[in-house]
């Protein structure tokens, strides 16, 4: 286990909307925390030892850090177009590595067979190239150019479409989903997922999303991205090796896998190693 | 049986990074030796490894895939490819 690299950075650790003054009870890379909110309306996220963590509240979530985090939490400008509807899904937890369930949100090759006839389906199962890089500048995985034919590519989508996305993973156990909009050509819906890693094979999934869709019940949104979560844990939760490997000796990586392939290399480059297997067994 | 022979290819791969050959090499025999290709390895140094890869053209773009990842100890930095003649 090594976390230090990791040590650092900002984790979602609950929704600011369901703060509770008695506190929740969680975990936060091994060590039991304490996730509260303060006399004045501020969160307050207490370690195992009592000591009080760095927080930050952004995209309708507490964020805390159990080292000294010299960095904001990443943006997304995004949040702040007015006319979006920004939607907490709510919590899945996932006995995986938090690694392996924002690898999985990058992988586009297994919708038509984890999510199908949702966002894809038999025999459109080709996966066209994409431009994956790693920007210098703002240190993010960008996977740009993808396109996808979704029978139903979100709540608002009214039939199949070919999708485009961008992927982003602007933190290690972030990512940040760009789509084609229905209702608004012009724009991308995001979905994003935030996870909290609770140990190394354990992981609570957060997703939060920002939408131009002004007519779909905020129930049946909420509903359709846990679908899509839920069927992706039995995946999650069946993977072997638990762990995800950094050195590629079982899993034998294609062209398919550009985007995983350069998430581990940002990984492997950063010494973001929680819920990593080192070497191949 | 003749798109698999029209795929097969022979490319020189042209590794560079921080790559600390006596983990890489048996790595590299290793994953060549799964992917079924065969390969001629005729330049280390701890910065450059130069081999020839023969094989289906989709296999040699699984070994630039897996490469690219290396061993832990390994740092990739790019991965060049040439088709031979």
């Amino acid at each position: 286990m090594n976390k230090i690299g990791m040590i650092d950075e900002w984790y979602p650790v609950g929704l600011f909307s369901q703060l509770d003054p008695n506190g929740r009870d969680t975990w936060l890379m091994g060590e039991p925390i304490r996730v509260a909110i303060d006399g004045e309306g501020n969160p307050l996220v207490t370690g195992g030892n009592g000591r009080v963590l760095a927080v930050c509240v952004r995209y309708g979530h507490v964020w805390a850090s159990l080292g000294k985090p010299d960095h904001d939490l990443f943006p997304i400008p995004e949040a702040d177009q007015p006319g979006r509807r920004l939607v907490e899904v709510g919590v899945v937890r996932v006995r995986c590595s938090p690694l392996r369930a924002v690898e999985n949100f990058l992988d586009i090759a297994h919708f038509p067979f984890v999510h199908t006839d949702i966002l894809g389906s038999e025999p459109h199962t080709e996966v066209q190239n994409y431009k994956v890089e790693i920007r210098e500048e703002e240190d993010e995985v960008w996977a740009t150019q993808v396109k996808f034919y979704q029978p139903q590519a979100a709540k608002s989508a009214s039939g199949g479409i070919t999708t485009e996305y961008m992927y982003r993973v602007p933190a290690p156990t972030c990512s940040v989903l760009y789509k084609t909009c229905p209702p608004r050509p012009s724009e991308w819906d995001v979905i994003t997922l935030f996870v909290q890693p609770l140990f190394e094979d354990v992981c609570d999934v957060w997703p939060w999303m920002a939408l131009y869709d002004d007519d779909t019940p905020m129930t049946d949104l909420i509903h359709f991205q846990q679908t899509i979560f839920l069927q992706d844990r039995s995946i999650l939760e069946n993977q072997i090796p638990t762990l995800l490997p950094l050195d590629p000796g079982m899993e034998i990586p294609t062209r398919a896998d550009l985007t995983s392939v350069a998430y581990r290399r940002w990984l492997k480059r950063h010494n973001y190693t929680y819920g990593a297997q080192l070497v191949a067994q | 049986m003749s798109d698999v022979k029209q795929n097969q290819s022979t490319e020189r791969m042209t590794i560079s990074g921080d790559l600390v050959p006596d983990a890489f090499l048996p790595w590299i025999d290793r994953h060549v030796a799964k992917l079924g290709l065969s390969r001629t390895i005729f330049s280390v140094s701890e910065e450059k490894i130069e081999l020839d890869l023969s094989g289906p053209e989709e296999l040699i773009d699984m070994m630039e895939m897996g490469c690219s990842l290396g061993p832990i100890e390994v740092w990739v930095e790019a991965i060049e490819r040439h088709v031979l003649g």
